[in-house]
């Protein structure tokens, strides 16, 4: 989320004095002036005076909160600093001179002495004084510049304000000496030439406030606020002065809030653009991580910044951000209303500088309608968000804005892959909106409309030159090439093109695209320039932080999504790379896995998730970040049985809300494998239809999530040995997916067909389908299926009669790099068994000639299948066992495994005697579906 | 004793003590009232009938209770003596039949203990009245006594209006919006709360206090502090409007625990008309009417309610008479305009504009009327200018924020319609037409999808209102969204709501036809045409409705019917005549055609 940075509104206050800054005002004034015999003290080294500029640069430059700190909290920073014991006593004693608004004036004449003449004239040796077009000169001239301009009043206001700020610090402060703050890294942090090129950027703000700051001095009485404060005390919240635990004694904090709130000293506001950049870091961790903000008392201080700054309508879009991500449709809904209404889309949301309006004051409505269709989508209505989608589209059109168009394109493309929407006739293919490149006017399907209008916006991004929507697209492109046949578009014609390129290597081709566009984050007006303001805030941290070594113990890690490497390096050092642009590279690699999953290649997919979720977790929203856990659990799941996956799954969920949907599925599934495995079957059809009410109601609505549920039904259905009804089930899936267009899962419902024929008996129907499903595995590229359905083929052969066991075993012989390669524990067992049995099908081979041949692999198929608690195969892989052993003639191993046999058999027929993962947590997700 | 005769010795005394205290709005009000009671039949004069009554209760009170000298210094005499006339009454009054009114006694003025201090609270007083509040407060410093302790609190708490006001210019443009406060709330809080608590206080400090509490934003705790001071003294009605802007809700107003004082009655109005009850408060009104036959205010109130109804006509009446009594009225007469506005009588408006103009050209209701002349006369730059002045001088004027939106909606300056919607929404959330505005405002940038939220919201405030259903139908049934089912389910809302343009019927019928439903289509042409003919109006929808009507009966074989509405459509000329003409014809065929087919059948 940029910053809306229009300077253009009217009456709003750029700058402001405040008697924090003329506290700061005066410490530049110590550090400019420090080698004058006047001064009282000087510092004890050069490094000091380094420090104290640093400190001053980050002063008026962070962000955090959007309160400036009281004189106590500058003092602890100050005492942070170490070595400056007499700056402090210097600066309170001469704030506390300022007596009457007279000698306001001379302090801000003697300020003038500060900067140095503008250029040419010749410098002094023996003077710092301040380059009036540094970044600390401008602070300085705008202080300066603000104060002349303010009427008599508002010296009085400011008078008066002084007064409390300086009263409002206890003298009860004492100066530590602790000196372990090691200065060298901000010496070249000082001679960063950035802090050049940012001052100039101050500037252009230098002209704007001359005009206004007059009469816009926002002093807000604080009497006011405190009283204010008081009837929000009830909702007692450490959120009113957010971020500011961090830089002051942590066990302090309510005494001292408390004190603030007697003391009236809290109606100091900073500038508008640190305001800004505040609110911006504020979207962004929402974004991030929404658990973390309660609802009511986030709103409440975003309310106190609306009553400070009313000016300021981001405020509302916060709140809009706020109730969103804490699920409240309807006050989501009146403050999108409300900050369109009053911003009229001005605060451009895409580009900082709003576009060269011509037109007189027309709003630029079509990005309300562009979050109004986001926010319908959040909330699962696709149809109202394809309305209000549409209707930004044309009114994009409308206006010439075209890179609200782009993304608003975009927006549709998410909308349709990821709801998916069964008619759209009507709606988006009318002819006056969209689709009508064919220039046929054919009613197109879904995914056609997609693929055309990612292919539109893709060009559009190229054209107008953003990155990132460029970079989104491309991602896009590349779920859609995972997941979709390509049909000639032409519903007549050679239908050549049919080609499912779920191959990941193609895919990935698509996705390093996509990172290379944005290796040029640079260039997309996204990117905020505010980035400085952050570090500015998290160097103040990290002040407080080393100051107070002890304090880092109790500042426990807020968020839960901090990158891990960041525990080993200075503590919050913002990355220097947008989240925006993480968060996209981050979904590449999301991606990734998903591509290899569908090949088949569990170590890729395992490793893309690790590179998630270790590298981009900063950046990551949590639905994200869910995801690359979930597939990190299936991974765990799969490989390393049911037991490690609930511990892991335990841990996700703590992590996670129970909210979160993925986590949901994923303790679905875990549990109907589960489930399935032990042979508990009332307990897998009890979540099965967990699953079923999870997916929307619409018909075409939800697809996946319905497919997985008849899927998973099918084979509860099967492991109750009821073929029929599982055909039944099996054939209206592959019936839906055909009509759905959905290629990737017929291959699956094919091999489950297959299966169920198998296991019922009837091996001749069962090859067709497991044909059927090698060729659709075959042309798209899915690996894995493919070999899990050659060792189908296999069984399926060897039930033919023991004739066929050659060819099945030279079958499994094929698959089984693959197998042994990628594959999970259950299809690893699967194959060992097959193997023995064609081997003991064999008539040419003997038991007795070399039983290693069949042990060893039952033996290990046996092992991973305990693991997974998969009884029913468990047994067959002792029974086999047993016989084996019974025809070599070693009994005692015999009775070993025939007691094996036995004890699986056993708690195969009787499930409940084993320990249940408790179902009642269930209850909550009927509830949210409901 | 009549009971028109306590009315008038509560009102009097109440008057003196409210303009004592220099509550003067309240006052005014109480005074108004009072010369608005009935003379009772059988006495010739108000005041020599009062002065017998009075002289039958307390022969002491004869004489000082006829001339009512503002001027005389020793008022507190007069009041003492007023009072037990006053509460001697109260007893003897006899409720109207039927209703059953708690007579409240009128309350004691603490006494003053020494001249000294009387004095002092005179002195106050005219600081007062020169506007010289923190003197006043200052005048009376360390006085004790509830009504010394009163007028130093309400001089601190006018002291600190005035400097908020001056605040809000020196921080802000007047126009935008400020978060100045009132600097007194906190000690005055502080002090009177404790008051309170040791129960020190009467209703007139307990007003006080709810003003504060209300400044606050305590509303809740406002609202007991309110309902206590018109329980202990009914006859001020600032209390009561205070009272009454914080009922946003009929459940609030019917929770409040009040005593049954005819003041109340005058409150429920007042409360009912807010809440758009006008059913409610017009009975109120009239019942009270009874007692103050020719009270203005009552008069102004029950035509607003009218109008308000959309019963213009006779609000026009009542609000012509009212200025024929009363020509330097300017209370209420923005409303007046309002109506004339919507009658369109640009002469009568203009006259209302100059009067208004030469009474008070600086009050925010005379701008509003110039306003609206312009508005009317489609110059909405000067318009707009006026309302702006009227918003300067009150910035809570709720209907010239709405009324501006309008005209900046005509000069399609959409951003700064958008902007004094919200204003007015900021006002008052509950404003209906400051929703539909902005619905509009939408619909004009030809974005109906978003406009929806909007005329939704309005609707939901304004359920019966047929103009808001139209709109939504609108939307809905517009060429982008062409969610047909959706508007026939507003339309429906609509026609059920006394839709008397008649708009939704025709409507509902068309969207059938386009669907396809005949019958109902059919069924609706021909309550529509019922309703045209009732009103006696013609048009092309008439000849719409017959057409349709003629063919659906004839692909009914109802030939009849269809016969019927074909000679109706003969009378009209155009090419629906020629339709008519040939369909008839065919209709001829069929009929002969008809029992011919009938004889076949039989015979075979």
């Amino acid at each position: 989320m940029a910053g809306g940075g229009s300077l253009k509104e009217g009456g709003s206050p750029v700058f402001d004095i405040t008697p924090h800054k003329i506290a700061v005002c005066h410490l530049v004034q110590v550090f400019a002036l420090h080698t004058q015999p006047d001064m009282p003290f000087a510092f004890q080294s050069i490094s000091h005076h380094h420090r104290l500029g640093l400190f001053l640069f980050s002063l008026s430059r962070s962000c955090e909160g959007f309160l400036e700190p009281s004189l106590e909290e500058l003092l602890n920073q100050l005492k942070a600093l170490g070595g400056l014991a007499m700056l402090s006593e210097h600066l309170i004693s001469n704030l506390l001179v300022l007596s009457s608004p007279d000698d306001l004036f001379n302090f801000f004449d003697k300020l003038r002495g500060v900067l140095a003449a503008p250029e040419g004239s010749s410098m002094e040796e023996e003077q710092t004084l301040l380059d009036p077009n540094s970044h600390l000169g401008i602070f300085v001239r705008c202080c300066i510049l603000t104060f002349n301009m303010l009427p008599f009043e508002g010296v009085c206001h400011l008078f008066t304000n002084l007064v409390a700020y300086c009263n409002s610090n206890d003298s009860t402060y004492e100066m530590a000496e602790d000196d372990d703050f090691n200065g060298s890294e901000f010496h070249e942090l000082l001679e960063d030439p950035e802090v050049d090129c940012e001052a100039a950027g101050l500037e252009e703000y230098g002209p704007e406030n001359d005009a206004q700051a007059a009469e816009n001095l926002t002093h807000i009485p604080s009497k006011f606020l405190s009283s204010f404060l008081e009837d929000i005390q009830a909702s007692d919240d450490p959120r009113i002065k957010h971020g500011d635990g961090g830089s002051q004694s942590g066990g302090l904090v309510p005494l001292l809030n408390d004190n603030f709130r007697t003391d009236d000293n809290l109606g100091i506001l900073r500038s508008r653009w640190q305001i800004e950049g505040y609110l911006n870091m504020q979207a962004d961790l929402l974004e991030k991580d929404a658990i973390s903000f309660p609802l009511y008392s986030f709103s409440a201080s975003l309310r106190q910044l609306q009553k400070l700054a009313p000016e300021l309508h981001r405020v509302r879009y916060l709140q809009y951000l706020n109730a969103l991500y804490h699920n409240d449709y309807l006050s989501a809904l009146d403050e999108l209303h409300c900050y369109f209404d009053y911003s009229a889309g001005m605060e451009g949301l895409f580009s900082r500088s709003p576009s060269p309006s011509s037109e007189f004051e027309v709003g630029r409505y079509e990005t309300a309608l562009l979050c109004l269709g986001t926010l319908q989508c959040h909330f699962g209505h696709p149809k109202k968000a394809l309305e209000a989608l549409t209707e930004a589209v044309r009114i994009s059109q409308q206006n010439n804005d075209d890179s609200c168009l782009a993304y608003t394109l975009a927006a549709i493309c998410k909308l349709l892959s990821e709801i998916g929407i069964s008619n759209m006739t009507g709606i988006i293919g009318s002819p006056y909106s969209l689709g009508t490149t064919t220039g046929l006017g054919t009613p197109l399907s879904t995914q056609q409309q997609l693929l055309v209008l990612l292919k539109r916006s893709l060009e559009r991004a190229d054209h107008l030159k953003l990155t990132n929507l460029l970079a989104f697209n491309h991602l896009a492109l590349a779920k859609f090439d995972l997941k979709h046949v390509k049909k000639p578009l032409l519903s007549f014609g050679p239908k050549a093109s049919m080609k499912l390129r779920t191959c990941p290597t193609s895919v990935c081709r698509e996705l390093r695209l996509s990172s290379h566009v944005l290796s040029e984050f640079g260039a997309d007006g996204l990117l905020q320039l505010n980035d400085t303001g952050a570090f500015s805030t998290s160097w103040l941290k990290n002040l407080s932080a080393v100051g107070n070594p002890w304090l880092k113990k109790l500042q426990k890690p807020r968020s839960l999504s901090v990158n891990d490497y960041d525990t080993f390096q200075f503590y919050a050092q913002p990355s220097p790379i947008p989240g925006s642009v993480l968060q996209l590279a981050g979904a590449s690699y999301l991606l990734r896995a998903t591509s290899w999953e569908h090949y088949g290649s569990a170590p890729l997919v395992r490793m893309n998730a690790l590179v998630y979720a270790t590298c981009f977790a900063d950046a990551a929203s949590s639905s994200e970040l869910s995801l690359a856990y979930v597939k990190l659990i299936q991974h765990l799941s799969v490989f390393k049985g049911y037991t490690e996956a609930f511990i892991a799954l335990k841990l996700a969920e703590d992590k996670f809300s129970v909210s979160s949907t993925h986590i949901q599925l994923l303790k679905l599934q875990l549990l109907h494998e589960r489930a399935l495995h032990r042979g508990n079957l009332q307990e897998a059809q009890q979540v099965c239809d967990q699953f079923g009410v999870l997916a929307s109601s619409v018909t075409g609505v939800d697809m996946e999530l319905k497919t997985e549920a008849s899927l998973r039904h099918a084979r509860t259905l099967l492991a109750a040995n009821q073929f029929s009804q599982a055909a039944a089930v099996a054939s209206n899936l592959f019936c839906t997916c055909y009509k759905f267009n959905m290629q990737v899962e017929n291959a699956t419902v094919l091999l489950l067909l297959a299966e169920i024929h198998k296991k019922s008996g009837d091996a001749v129907l069962g090859l067709s389908y497991v044909l059927a499903s090698l060729s659709f595995c075959k042309t798209f590229n899915l690996d894995l299926l493919e070999a899990s359905a050659t060792v189908t083929l296999a069984e399926l052969w060897l039930s033919l009669g023991s004739s066929h066991a050659k060819k099945a075993s030279s079958l499994i012989y094929r698959a089984l790099p693959m197998i042994l390669g990628h594959g999970g524990l259950e299809l690893r067992a699967r194959a060992n068994i097959a193997v023995v049995k064609c081997l003991l099908a064999d008539p040419s081979y003997l038991v007795s000639e070399g039983p290693d041949a069949v042990l060893d692999p039952l033996s290990q198929a046996s092992e991973e299948l305990q693991i997974l608690e998969y009884h029913e195969m468990a047994a067959e892989a002792f029974y086999l066992m047993a016989i084996v052993f019974n025809s070599l003639g070693r009994l005692d191993e015999r009775e070993n495994a025939a007691a094996s046999f036995r004890k699986h058999v056993i708690a195969l027929e009787s499930p409940q005697d084993e320990d249940n993962l408790p179902t009642h947590g269930f209850q909550n997700y009927r509830h949210r579906s409901g | 004793m009549s009971s028109k005769e306590s009315y008038r010795v509560e009102l009097r005394s109440a008057a003196r003590q409210l303009s004592d205290r220099c509550l003067y709005s309240a006052a005014k009000w109480a005074a108004e009232l009072l010369i608005d009671i009935e003379p009772d039949a059988h006495a010739p004069a108000s005041s020599a009938s009062s002065s017998a009554a009075s002289a039958r209760a307390t022969p002491s009170t004869s004489s000082a209770a006829r001339p009512l000298s503002h001027l005389h210094p020793a008022a507190s005499a007069y009041r003492r003596r007023l009072r037990s006339a006053a509460s001697s009454g109260d007893i003897a009054a006899t409720p109207p039949a039927g209703v059953s009114y708690i007579s409240t006694p009128v309350p004691d003025d603490d006494g003053f203990n020494s001249d000294g201090g009387n004095d002092r609270y005179l002195l106050a007083k005219s600081y007062f009245d020169c506007r010289d509040y923190r003197r006043a407060a200052h005048a009376l410093r360390g006085q004790t006594g509830k009504k010394a302790g009163f007028l130093r609190c309400y001089a601190l708490y006018l002291a600190g209006e005035k400097r908020k006001e001056e605040e809000m210019i020196e921080l802000d443009g007047s126009l935008g919006k400020s978060d100045v406060v009132n600097s007194e709330l906190i000690s005055l809080e502080r002090e009177l709360s404790s008051l309170r608590r040791i129960g020190s206080i009467d209703s007139f400090g307990l007003y006080l206090y709810g003003l504060v509490l209300k400044d606050k934003g305590c509303e809740s705790l406002a609202v007991t502090v309110f309902v206590e001071s018109v329980n202990s003294f009914p006859w001020n009605w600032s209390a009561w409007s205070e009272l009454q802007s914080l009922c946003t809700s009929t459940d609030t107003l019917n929770k409040l625990n009040l005593k049954n004082h005819w003041m109340k009655d005058f409150f429920l109005a007042s409360a009912y008309q807010e809440l758009k009850m006008h059913e409610e408060a017009l009975k109120r009104y009239e019942c009270l009417l009874g007692v103050f036959r020719s009270s203005d205010y009552i008069q102004s109130q029950i035509a607003t309610a009218l109008y308000s109804l959309r019963e213009l006509d006779e609000a026009e009446v009542i609000f012509e008479d009212l200025l024929r009594n009363d020509p330097y009225r300017v209370e209420s007469m923005d409303i007046y305009s309002n109506l004339l506005y919507a009658k369109e009588c640009f002469s009568a408006l203009s006259f209302l504009a100059h009067r208004v103009f030469l009474t008070d050209k600086y009050r925010p209701e005379s701008c509003c009327i110039i306003a609206n002349y312009y508005s009317l006369k489609g110059q909405h730059e000067k318009s707009v200018l006026y309302f702006r002045r009227a918003l300067k001088l009150n910035r809570k004027y709720l209907s010239a924020w709405t009324l501006m939106g309008h005209e900046y909606v005509e000069m399609k300056n959409t951003p700064a319609a958008i902007d004094a919607y919200r204003r007015a929404i900021e006002i008052n959330p509950r404003d209906y037409r400051a929703w539909y505005g902005l619905g509009q405002t939408y619909e004009v940038m030809n974005m109906p999808f978003y406009a929806l939220y909007y005329f939704r919201k309005s609707s939901y405030l304004q359920p019966n209102d047929s103009r808001l259903w139209i709109a939504m139908a609108q939307c809905y049934e517009s060429a982008p969204l062409q969610m047909l089912e959706e508007a026939i389910k507003c339309y429906t809302r609509a026609a059920n709501s006394n839709d008397s343009e008649g708009i939704a019927l025709h409507q509902l019928a068309k969207l059938h036809g386009v669907l396809g439903h005949s019958e109902q289509a059919a069924f609706f042409y021909k309550k529509d045409l019922e309703r045209m003919e009732a009103e006696g109006r013609q048009g092309p929808n008439m000849v719409e409705a017959m057409l349709y009507l003629a063919r659906y009966y004839k692909s009914e074989k109802k030939l009849e019917e269809a016969e019927f509405y074909c000679t109706r459509l003969l009378d009209y000329t155009g090419p629906e005549r020629e339709t008519a003409k040939s369909l008839l014809r065919g209709l001829r065929i069929a009929q002969t055609a008809f029992p011919s087919m009938d004889i076949g059948h039989f015979g075979s």
